[in-house]
Order: structure tokens, then C-alpha cells, then sequence
């Protein structure tokens, strides 16, 4: 694959391209859905294909095919480099893309366990066990669904700058939900793991347990109440801090939305921010989590990236592009959902760093407020600068003390407002569940995380 | 090689491989997009995507498998895997049966020739014209639009010796203006999607997010209490795809995961409130002549003048509750993937019109609240939808006044399907729902005032 990469990317700038990458993937995965003690489909994906994109003068092509002949990336090629000039013809801002590092290396994700060499047996009788450790903790647990996926495949990313990367990635993930039943109520709860790795992570204790939590989470939940609405102190936990972190921050800071004239935090850089306590980081070098990744998907290495660092503004996550148009390095944040697909900056493991607060002494500090646990999604527009998500459950906060449970409480914000009313960080920090985030029709897998984190005028969502 | 040839050729090929049933579903889509950032074209791109998706089916266990080609030693693969991992899951006998072949009704309205003979040149000409549109005001910063052209050929096969097969085209646009005034910054969107080339579309998408961008600098914040609702077509099909089109998938009934368990025949609405599920809308994104399963594609009344009045049955659940299948098994919406195993879906939800123009229904609701926008999705076990107000307007003398900062607004779903006192007369098509606006009389909202 590595030879006929070369050969496309020299046929790409033979034809006019003043830059050329392409990512061709080869791989195969399974995905086995268990429904109330039944397998509902099991799943096995191959796929392979390439997606070659050129760069004329401001404007970009893209090509993708499914055929690996040699002919047929060729014809890719032909096909965004054209695209590319008919885009540029009409391009009004021009730019270039700087001359970056040729990168040479193969990397293979740790895997101790190849899930390819895992019986597909083995692995419906894993998630029958989810599915039957939720059934089995209490009649009131009425419909359950577990599931797993893997992943494994060979990605080549080459680029006119002479880089070629062959990446060896393998992922899995289980995940369950749980829907109990109490008279005319239903509440549902789950619970997930994943992460880069082999079949090994289904193994472990936590992975074996997440039926379990998913099941406890719904029953709770049946004497729980529907939120109240209005502006509460919220102390959020280590996943609505990470969600916190990802949806309120995190977006705002990618550079496409920046060059776009789509952020508020546009020309913002060295500007306060956030409470002095607040640090904001996203790194895709964090081992064993979803988001992992060594090199992004245009064969920058990953690093690092300090968003915001006690309050202030430290910078945004870059591709090649926005690198060489905002005249800084690039910093490796560009990614693709798969081979079809062109990379966009994203996130990877995103958290808030923590503070000095015991999570105990945080709740009785707080007179009356919102204990805001758990994630079910959340989302920003960054030219709007608001943002909200949704909690799995919350409990009232009466003088220091927890109280009544809620479900369902959506929170919301303003960007620039929101980590300017942080009034205390525990010293809690964990990563936690890891999630999928969606933008420009593109999924990828990231991790979030913090520590407890206490915010004073958050809008909560809720029915009464 | 046609692609029903190579569809009826696999599911021999399975059935060989000792499956007991199967469907094979080949496709192969062609599509090009344009995209604009901050005026200026951005990206052109091009793909082809064909691929095999196979189901075999034994003991009642499903399989699925596909593979991104149409090669013999692909397809042979895919076959084998596709029934082996049938045979590792569990037996199910609630399974009764893939669809016997029916005769599919012929409609209208689901290729145009002139999506398929589309070119970049072409998509780049019109992007820009939707930015022109979008950006002419001096209180416009940025222009992002994008336009997408799809064309798919669908070959659907199964082990009973049903074939059919179709030509699917969609046309979308979107555009988005980002405006500024002094420190205030807002952004306004719209967008159409349709199996036809609609050129009406790129100016009205352009226009509308224009204004929207606009309109949204002058802001204010209101104070948490409950306030009449009227809700833009762009929000009600946001949360209708969820609350109706998921509430009544009868996967979802049958397991008691859905607040309309067990409401069948029940008022969940006001009178005034008709839903049907219209697969055989003309140039409708959700339109098609069969569904997933080969099922003749019909319309299926679910909410029948406030009383719930149909599930969403796919094959697999029409059986376990030994009802016809409504023919609402899935493989996507506008265009058709081999990538994923079917399931249920609506195709067009399509909401009755009332008689109430948008001036009576805002002129009616002083005082209340305009939400055109939110990503929100309900909570479909517990029937309670709470979400931002992400675009939303006061309501004062009459007319929508500045926009509001940082509001959620939360309802039981029976609820606000029950308060719909008013419904507009004309409808609009987003997240494949048709309906008009309507007013919800009473909601919780959240304020930051």
C-alpha cells in the first residue's frame, strides 16, 4: 500500500497540486448487539478505500474511491486535483500550505489481544454476560441492551512533503443500557468502556461491571423526580466536568472555527478567560484511552495542547492548514472518521485539570445548588457561544447536604461566561467514559475528564 | 453485471452457505459537495461508493456483514462471514420471516435526472451564488454554505424471491451568516433537503440565514417561568423526529422503552393534531418506492387526530406482534447505505396543516416565547423533552422581539403534543419531518434574567 501511496501522491502534484496527502485504510471490525437475552444482529464490517485530497492556490479537492488499484487511485487523484482548481477558481481568500517535516514511521497500537483472533463465539458470550448481569440484579430492570465493537485496521497517511505513516489501530468498546420499570415510570441508565487496545480491555473488572452500573443508575432513577428549572450552583461530576470541558470550551477552540470568523474566541489569545484555577487541556497522547492517537490523520505527530492555562488563553488545536494560515506550527489535531471522509481539526482527550478542594468538603461548602452527575450528550454552536448538555441525574444540594434525586436536568451556557463562575476544583481528577463527538457529519472517538468542579450561575433545564 | 443480477446472484450464493433466509442489498452511490468558508469556495469533492450489504438469517439470528466493493472474492467473504456469525448468535423464534415479494407502487419524485448530471463547475457556481445572497449586508462577518448532490442505485434481493429495485437522487444546501454588531455576535442557519434539483431553494436558504444572523443581535434575557410556546417548523421537526418518529418505533414498544408503550388508542395530542408517516411524498428526502426489507412502501396514520393510531413495524417486530409490516425497515434516508443492518425508521413524517397563519399565532401568544432552534433530544422512555432555546425570540406587541441569551425550555411530550392550541397552514421540510409552526400553550422555561 505504502508504493502505491507514493505513486498517487507524485501523480496528484504532477497534475498541478501544490500540496497532496491521501489516508488509505484496509480494515475490519464486528459489532454485536444483544437485546433482552437475544443477539439482535451480528456484525462484521471490511472496508477498505482511499481518499486523496489536492491543494491549488486557497481551495481543496477531495476524491474518494474503494478500488486500491493502482488505476483507480489515479484516477482519485485526477479527480481532486480538479476539483481542487475548479474550487480555486473561485476561491476569494488564497493561501498556501507550508512546507512541513517529512514523517517516516510505523506505528502498532498496543494490543494484546487481537479481537480479529477472538472467536465471534467468545465474544456473543461476553455480551450475553452484560446483557444477563443487568436482567439478573432486579425484576424491575424490564428491557437491556449490550453491546460491543472492535476495530482493527492498517491506515497509510502520505503527503507531498515525503511523509509516509503506516498506523496499526485497534480499538474496542462495550457498552450497555438498562431500562427499568416501576408501575407507569420507565428510566433507563447505562454505561460504557473503550479504549485503543485489544480484546484484553473487555477482560478486566471495569469492562465485566458496566452492566452492572447501567442497571443500578436506572433503578435510582425510578424515584427520581424531573429537574426544576432556573439558575442553581451546580457542582458537576468528573464526567460533566470533561463534557464541560469538550462542549464549552473545546469546539470554541479549534482554529477551523476560528478562520471561519466562527468562535468567540476569535482574537482572544492571552485574554482571561476563565478563573484563575482553570486549566484546559487536550491531549492525544493520554495511553489506554479512547481518544489515543500518535500521529493525527495529515502525518503531524500529536502533542499536547494547553487551551488554557490558569484562566488564560494559551492557544487553539491546529491542522496544516490553519497552521500555515495563522504562521504558527502545526500541532497534529487533524483527524478522519474514516478514509471517505477529509481530516477536520478535532479533539481528542479533553479535561479540565484539577484543584485542591476535597469532593466532600466542595458539597457541604455549598449552601443550596445542583450535584449534577453523569452525561448523555451535550453540544455547542461557537458563533452562537452557547452551549448545553444533558445530565444523567442530579441531586439537590441543602446546605451542604445531598437531597432530593432529579433525572434529565439540560445545562447551558455561555462560553465566555461559564468557567469565569467556577468557584472550586476538587482534587478528584479522572478520566472518565469514552464517547464519540460528531462535527461536519464526522464521528471520533475522544475521552473527557476533570475533577468535581463547582460553578455558581448555571441555567438548568428542567420541567417544574 | 446489473445490479439486481449481482444481488439475486448472492443471496443463491448464501442460501448456499446454509443460511435460512437472507436479503442482499447492492448499491452504489456517486456523490459531489461544495463547500464555502468565510466567502470564499473552500473544498470540492467527489466519491463513489459501491459496496454489498448481506443479512442471512438462521434460526431466527441475524448476521450482517458487507464489504465496500462489488468483487466476486469480496462478496464470496462477506457471504461466508455474514452466515457464520448468523449461526453464533441465538436463536430467536419471535423471528417469523423476511417479506414475500409485493408489488412496490410506482412513484414520482424519486430521481431527477439533473441531480445526476450535476458537476463540480456547476456546484461551485451555485455555492457561490448562496454565499452572495448569505453575506449581502454589511453586518455579516462570515459565510459558511455548502451544497451536496447524491445519486444512488439500489438493488434490494431476497431468499423468497423478491428484487427490487431503485434510482434515488438528494440535492441539499445549507447556508450560515455570522453576524456582529459592536461586542455582539450571532448566527443565523437554514437549509432544504430534497430528491430534486431546487434551485428556489439556494436563494430562500441564504436569505433566511441571513436574516436570522441578523435578527439575533438584538438580545435580551428573560426570567424562568411558563410561557406559550410557538415553535418553528425548524424545532418541532427536531423534536418530532425523536418524540413521534422514535416514541413509535415498535422496537422500542415492544421492549417498554417507550413512553407510548401501551397507549395505543389513547389521546396523546390535542384534536387538532394529525401525524402520518408518507413514504410517497413526491421529491421528498424520505420518499421511496419499498422499504429496507423490499416491503411495498405506504402511508401509515400514527397520531390520528390526537390518538395514537399505528407503531412503526419493520418485519421482525410486524411478526412478534403478528400485525403487517408497515414497511418502515430502513437502510438510510436520502441516500441508501449497504453499511449498516436495517432498521426502523420513518421515511416522511409528515404533520397535518391547521388553518392559523404565523401572524395569528404570534399576535395570540403576547408575551411568550418564538423557538426556532434546538438540538435537543427527548428522553423517549420517560416522555420529557428539556433542551435549549439555542434560537429563540420574545414575543411582544405583536411581533418577535430581540433574541434570548441562554434559555432551556422543558415539557412532558404528551404534554406539549396536548397543549398544541394553534398550527400553522404552511409547512416546511427539516430533519425529515414536514409540519408547520404551532403553539404549545403553556412550557417551563428556564431564563438567565
Amino acid at each position: 500500500m505504502e508504493d502505491l501511496a507514493q505513486k498517487t501522491i507524485e501523480h496528484a502534484t504532477g497534475l498541478g497540486a501544490q500540496f497532496a496527502d491521501l489516508r488509505i485504510e484496509d480494515s475490519q471490525g464486528t459489532n454485536i448487539v444483544v437485546m433482552d437475552g437475544k443477539t439482535k444482529t451480528v456484525t462484521a464490517r471490511l472496508s477498505k478505500g482511499c481518499g486523496v485530497r489536492a491543494f491549488v492556490g486557497g481551495a481543496w479537492g477531495f476524491s474518494v474511491t474503494n478500488d486500491l488499484s493502482l488505476k483507480s487511485l489515479r484516477l482519485a487523484a485526477e479527480s481532486a486535483v480538479r476539483m481542487a482548481k475548479v474550487a480555486e477558481s473561485r476561491a476569494k481568500i488564497k493561501f498556501e500550505i507550508e512546507c512541513g517535516k517529512a514523517e517516516h514511521a510505523t506505528e502498532v497500537y498496543r494490543c494484546d489481544e487481537r479481537p480479529g483472533e477472538i472467536s465471534v463465539e467468545e465474544k456473543v458470550g461476553f455480551v450475553m454476560d452484560l446483557d444477563k448481569s443487568m436482567k439478573s440484579i432486579n425484576p424491575k430492570i424490564t428491557s437491556t441492551n449490550a453491546r460491543y465493537d472492535d476495530f482493527e485496521g492498517i491506515r497509510i497517511v502520505a503527503n507531498s512533503f515525503g511523509t509516509l505513516l503506516r498506523t496499526e489501530d485497534t480499538w474496542t468498546l462495550g457498552a450497555c443500557s438498562a431500562w427499568a420499570k416501576d408501575g407507569e415510570v420507565i428510566q433507563r441508565g447505562h454505561h460504557s468502556v473503550g479504549s485503543v487496545g485489544g480484546y484484553e480491555l473487555m477482560r478486566q473488572e471495569d469492562s465485566i461491571a458496566i452492566g452492572r452500573t447501567a442497571a443500578e443508575q436506572a433503578l435510582r432513577l425510578l424515584d427520581s423526580k424531573p429537574a426544576p428549572a432556573g439558575k442553581f450552583t451546580c457542582i458537576l461530576d468528573n464526567v460533566m466536568t470533561g463534557l464541560l470541558a469538550h462542549e464549552a470550551f473545546g469546539h470554541a477552540c479549534e482554529a477551523d472555527a476560528i478562520l471561519q470568523g466562527a468562535s468567540v474566541l476569535e482574537g482572544r489569545i492571552g485574554e482571561k478567560v476563565a478563573s484563575d484555577e482553570i486549566s484546559l487541556i487536550d491531549d492525544p497522547r493520554v495511553e489506554g484511552s479512547f481518544g489515543y492517537f500518535s500521529y493525527d490523520w495529515e502525518g503531524v505527530p500529536s502533542s499536547k495542547h494547553v487551551l488554557i492555562e490558569n484562566g488564560i488563553l494559551k492557544g487553539f488545536l491546529h491542522n496544516l492548514e490553519t497552521s500555515s494560515r495563522m504562521g504558527i506550527p502545526p500541532n497534529g489535531s487533524a483527524r478522519s472518521e474514516n478514509y471517505g471522509s477529509p481530516p477536520i481539526i478535532r479533539m481528542s482527550n479533553t479535561y479540565i485539570a484539577g484543584g485542591d478542594w476535597d469532593r466532600e468538603e466542595l458539597i457541604r461548602d455549598t449552601p443550596d445548588g445542583l450535584l449534577i452527575k453523569g452525561a448523555q450528550y451535550g453540544y455547542v454552536e461557537p458563533s452562537k457561544g452557547q452551549f448545553m448538555f444533558k445530565c444523567d441525574e442530579a441531586y439537590e444540594i441543602v446546605k451542604g447536604e445531598l437531597g432530593q434525586r432529579y433525572r434529565d436536568a439540560s445545562l447551558s451556557g455561555v462560553i465566555l461566561e461559564v468557567l469565569g463562575h467556577v468557584s472550586g476544583l476538587a482534587n478528584d481528577f479522572k478520566m472518565t467514559d469514552p464517547g464519540y463527538c460528531g462535527k461536519h457529519g464526522q464521528s471520533a472517538r475522544t475521552t473527557d475528564g476533570g475533577p468535581h468542579m463547582r460553578i455558581d450561575e448555571v441555567v438548568v433545564g428542567g420541567l417544574t | 453485471m446489473t445490479l439486481a443480477y449481482l444481488s439475486e446472484e448472492t443471496v443463491k450464493a448464501v442460501m448456499r452457505l446454509g443460511a435460512d433466509e437472507c436479503d442482499v442489498i447492492v448499491a452504489q452511490t456517486n456523490s459531489i459537495s461544495v463547500e464555502i468558508e468565510r466567502g470564499s469556495v473552500k473544498q470540492a469533492s467527489s466519491s463513489i461508493d459501491p459496496g454489498v450489504g448481506i443479512r442471512a438469517i438462521s434460526g431466527g439470528s441475524s448476521g450482517f456483514a458487507f464489504c465496500t466493493d462489488h468483487e466476486p472474492a469480496s462478496i464470496k467473504k462477506t457471504a461466508e462471514l455474514a452466515v457464520s456469525l448468523a449461526k453464533s448468535g441465538t436463536a430467536d423464534t419471535d423471528f417469523r420471516g423476511l417479506p414475500h415479494p409485493s408489488k412496490p407502487k410506482t412513484i414520482s419524485g424519486l430521481f431527477d435526472p439533473k441531480v445526476a448530471d450535476m458537476t463540480p463547475d456547476a456546484g461551485v457556481e451555485m455555492i457561490s451564488r448562496v454565499a452572495d445572497v448569505t453575506g449581502d449586508d454589511k453586518r455579516i462577518t462570515s459565510v459558511m454554505a455548502g451544497l451536496g448532490m447524491s445519486v444512488c442505485r439500489v438493488s434490494l434481493a431476497n431468499s423468497h424471491g423478491l428484487v427490487a429495485e431503485q434510482e434515488l437522487s438528494s440535492f441539499d444546501v445549507f447556508a450560515e451568516a455570522v453576524a456582529h454588531s459592536n461586542s455582539t455576535m450571532f448566527s443565523g442557519f437554514d437549509g432544504s433537503s430534497s430528491r430534486r434539483l431546487d434551485l428556489s431553494q439556494l436563494d430562500s436558504a441564504g436569505l433566511s440565514a441571513r436574516e436570522h444572523a441578523i435578527n439575533g443581535l438584538r438580545q435580551t434575557k428573560i426570567e424562568t417561568g411558563d410561557y406559550a410556546i410557538v415553535v418553528d417548523p425548524l424545532a418541532a421537526g427536531m423534536i418530532l423526529a425523536d418524540a413521534i418518529g422514535g416514541g413509535t418505533n415498535a422496537e422500542a414498544v415492544q421492549r417498554k422503552r417507550s413512553y407510548l408503550t401501551g397507549k395505543m388508542g389513547q389521546m396523546i395530542g390535542s384534536e387538532s393534531i394529525t401525524i402520518v408517516d408518507d413514504p410517497l411524498l413526491q421529491w421528498a428526502v424520505g420518499s421511496t418506492s419499498f422499504d429496507g426489507e423490499g416491503t411495498a412502501a405506504r402511508p401509515t396514520t400514527l397520531v390520528d387526530s390526537g390518538r395514537l393510531s399505528s407503531y412503526l413495524y419493520d418485519s421482525y417486530t410486524a411478526g412478534k406482534d403478528s400485525v403487517e409490516s408497515t414497511g418502515n425497515s430502513s437502510r438510510g434516508g436520502a441516500v441508501w447505505s449497504y453499511r449498516h443492518p436495517p432498521s426502523i425508521s420513518t421515511s416522511n413524517l409528515v404533520v397535518k396543516n391547521g388553518s392559523s397563519s404565523m401572524d395569528e399565532m404570534i399576535k395570540e401568544s403576547d408575551g411568550g416565547v418564538y423557538l426556532r432552534v434546538t438540538f435537543d433530544h427527548p428522553n423517549l422512555a420517560t416522555g420529557e423533552f428539556s433542551g435549549l432555546m439555542m434560537e429563540s425570540y420574545v414575543i411582544e406587541d405583536g411581533a418577535l422581539g430581540p433574541s434570548i441569551r441562554q434559555s432551556t425550555v422543558g415539557i412532558g411530550l404528551i404534554e406539549l403534543l396536548s397543549r398544541i392550541d394553534m398550527i400553522g397552514r404552511e409547512s416546511k421540510d427539516y430533519f425529515g419531518v414536514r409540519t408547520p409552526a404551532f403553539r404549545i400553550s403553556n412550557a417551563r422555561v428556564a431564563g438567565s434574567a
